[in-house]
């Protein structure tokens, strides 16, 4: 199947109110299903009720929304700093400047990470920990929640 | 029509308002310390964001953390659910400024009607009994002995931010009057930061008797007829039923058109309770009205065949409302069942339950967020569940009760169905006349031998 004709079908879903389509034909097969994440969704798929449909979001393809990066196996050795409110983060403190941290850099205890901003207050968060930013845990512009986990620092 | 619904609350309440809303297409995004990250609101609800530590300040209580809930999944609606934020003025204030829906009155009709004093002075006017006393606060000792002398003995000193029972004091005589003023108002400012109180002339044997309404954004309200909610320990209710075994379709509709007038002075908007006290002479008299869905909701559901919880959003959004002709079909009891121990003063009795098993089958309904090895968390309420039973005759609706609770299996923590079984077969509960002493006399331990 072409990317064209994939894209095409994932176009298809977004403006129409189907959840979830599978297509086969001269047999390949495609499903394209609807992630309710793309909608802001904090759900905890994993403890829910059989019947969810959350169990469509395990069969999204990679073009459609893109999720974190999956933590890595060494990630239980790794300090997290976890959000205090709700709210939107973002890496940078305004759309044109740098991030405030990059990935691999030296952070220190006290210094500002990221933004989190609610009711149009951006408020800024700060590290915890000295030590190096191992992973940014969620997508700039996306909803967080209450201890959250935002980076990985590896504290050496 | 709403496409998306907020629930500041948990447990039980929770998942009623997610029961209604799915059931009107609407999304749920539910709230959540982290106390209640195994939650049964939090599973069923579309989306789930949490919101803080478990101490009710820091997480349910919290008004900037569920407007940035609300803000971020973008809700149009918050339903408040009972006790948290659901009766504060200021929430639903901020509802407003923020262009939510605040699923219930306005923020002034809330603020009206929860000052203690000034709820009794608006319906006074309205034209609603009112139980005799002060004419709103009492300023001093002074102003209060003034006021004895014409309501005359008993009285009760009242917390006018009071409630849950605490910030009174009954006063039988004049030499108890000063301590009883000042331990009252002493009591008041400790508990609710305001230690002003009014007075009333305090009935003796009364009943509690509360009238369910709902007003529309036209001005109509309606009423849905009573709940008897004598069966109260300590101010807190156990057992409610309907209709009340002490009045008659003409107090009904006594009683439902004074508390339509007193909905209406207020332009009450949703679901809202006049609680009234009924006394010996079946003369009744306002007592207070919360602005609120209640916990024992469920009963006039029953009665009536009606879905408050729906309807409480279908009036939010801007439907209007029919016509109530309130004649009740059925006879229903619900009992809370609650983790307490009964044997040991009602203490709470928090912590995993190993086993549940819940009653059910032909007009039996169990309301609850408690599931097979949940473990209760210490920090709230302890209302784990509601067991509504209906039947064609008070009588039969007591039996069945009784079958239903046999049934109903809790292990692990302590509950309050011994209480209700005992009472379910107790003469005087069978027989419908008493009053709201009666649970204080009412002897239930559990004798060592029995089962």
């Amino acid at each position: 199947m072409e990317l064209s004709y994939i894209k095409k079908i994932i176009r298809l879903l977004e403006n129409s109110n189907v959840d979830e389509l599978e297509i086969e034909e001269e047999g390949k097969k495609i499903r394209v299903a609807r992630n309710r994440q793309s909608t802001a969704n904090f759900g905890f798929p994993a403890s829910a009720p059989m019947s969810y449909a959350s169990g469509a979001a395990q069969h999204l393809p990679a073009a459609a929304e893109s999720k974190p990066a999956a933590p890595t196996k060494t990630e239980k050795q790794y300090h997290e700093v976890r959000s205090p409110i709700v709210g939107t983060f973002y890496r940078s403190p305004s759309p044109d400047a740098d991030v405030y941290a990059e990935v691999g850099q030296q952070v220190k205890a006290g210094q500002v990470l990221c933004i989190v901003e609610a009711m149009k207050l951006m408020n800024e968060i700060e590290c915890d920990a000295d030590g190096t930013l191992m992973q940014v845990m969620v997508e700039n512009g996306k909803p967080v929640e209450y201890n959250q986990v935002l980076f990985l620092i590896d504290k050496g | 029509m709403f496409k998306k619904i907020l629930i500041a609350n948990r447990g039980e309440i929770a998942l009623r308002v997610i029961r209604a809303a799915r059931e009107m297409g609407i999304k749920t995004v539910a709230v959540y310390s982290l106390a209640d990250r195994d939650s049964l609101h939090v599973r069923f609800a579309d989306e789930a964001v949490c919101i803080g530590p478990p101490p009710s300040k820091e997480s349910y209580l919290n008004i900037p953390r569920l407007m940035a809930a609300a803000e971020v999944t973008n809700a149009d609606a918050i339903h408040p659910g009972y006790g948290f934020l659901s009766e504060n003025s200021g929430f639903a204030d901020i509802c407003a400024a923020s262009g939510l829906i605040f699923i219930g009155p306005s923020a002034s009709a809330i603020a009206k009607m929860g000052d203690k004093a000034l709820a009794k002075e608006t319906m006074r006017k309205a034209g609603v009994p009112v139980v005799p006393g002060s004419d709103g606060l009492v300023a001093d000792l002074n102003q209060a002995k003034k006021i004895t002398e014409q309501t005359n003995f008993p009285i009760i000193i009242k917390a006018t931010a009071g409630g849950g029972g605490r910030g009174m004091r009954i006063v039988r005589e004049i030499s108890e009057l000063e301590n009883a003023f000042q331990t009252a108002s002493h009591e008041a400012e400790t508990a609710f930061a305001n230690s002003a109180v009014y007075i009333e002339k305090y009935i003796e044997e009364p009943r509690h008797v509360e009238i369910q309404v709902m007003g529309d954004r036209y001005g109509t309200v309606v009423h849905y007829g009573e709940r008897d909610c004598t069966v109260q320990r300590r101010h807190q209710k156990l057992v409610e039923e309907s209709p009340s075994p002490a009045i008659t379709q003409e107090i009904r509709d006594a009683m439902g058109e004074a508390a339509v007038k007193g909905a209406q002075s207020v332009n009450y908007l949703g679901a809202g309770t006049i609680e009234f006290l009924l006394d010996k002479d079946k003369k009744f008299y306002f007592m207070e009205m919360n602005t609120r869905i209640q916990v024992e909701h469920t009963v006039t559901e029953e009665v009536y065949n009606v879905d408050l919880l729906k309807m409480q959003i279908e009036v939010a959004a801007g439907a209007k409302l029919k016509k109530v002709m309130a004649r009740p079909q059925w006879h229903v009891i619900e009992c809370r069942i609650n983790a307490e121990d009964p044997n040991h003063d009602f203490r709470p009795s928090p912590g995993k339950i190993t086993t549940l098993h819940f009653p059910s089958g032909f007009g039996v309904r169990v309301d609850t967020h408690a599931y097979d090895g949940y473990e209760i968390p210490s920090n709230y309420d302890s209302l784990i569940a509601k067991l509504i039973v209906r039947s064609k005759t008070r009588e039969e609706a007591c039996e069945k009760m009784f079958h239903a609770l046999e049934e109903f299996v809790v292990e692990g923590i302590k509950t309050t169905i011994p209480f209700h079984k005992k009472l379910m077969r107790n003469e005087t509960f069978r027989s419908g006349k008493f009053d709201t002493s009666f649970v204080e006399n009412f002897d239930f331990k559990e004798k060592p031998q029995q089962g």
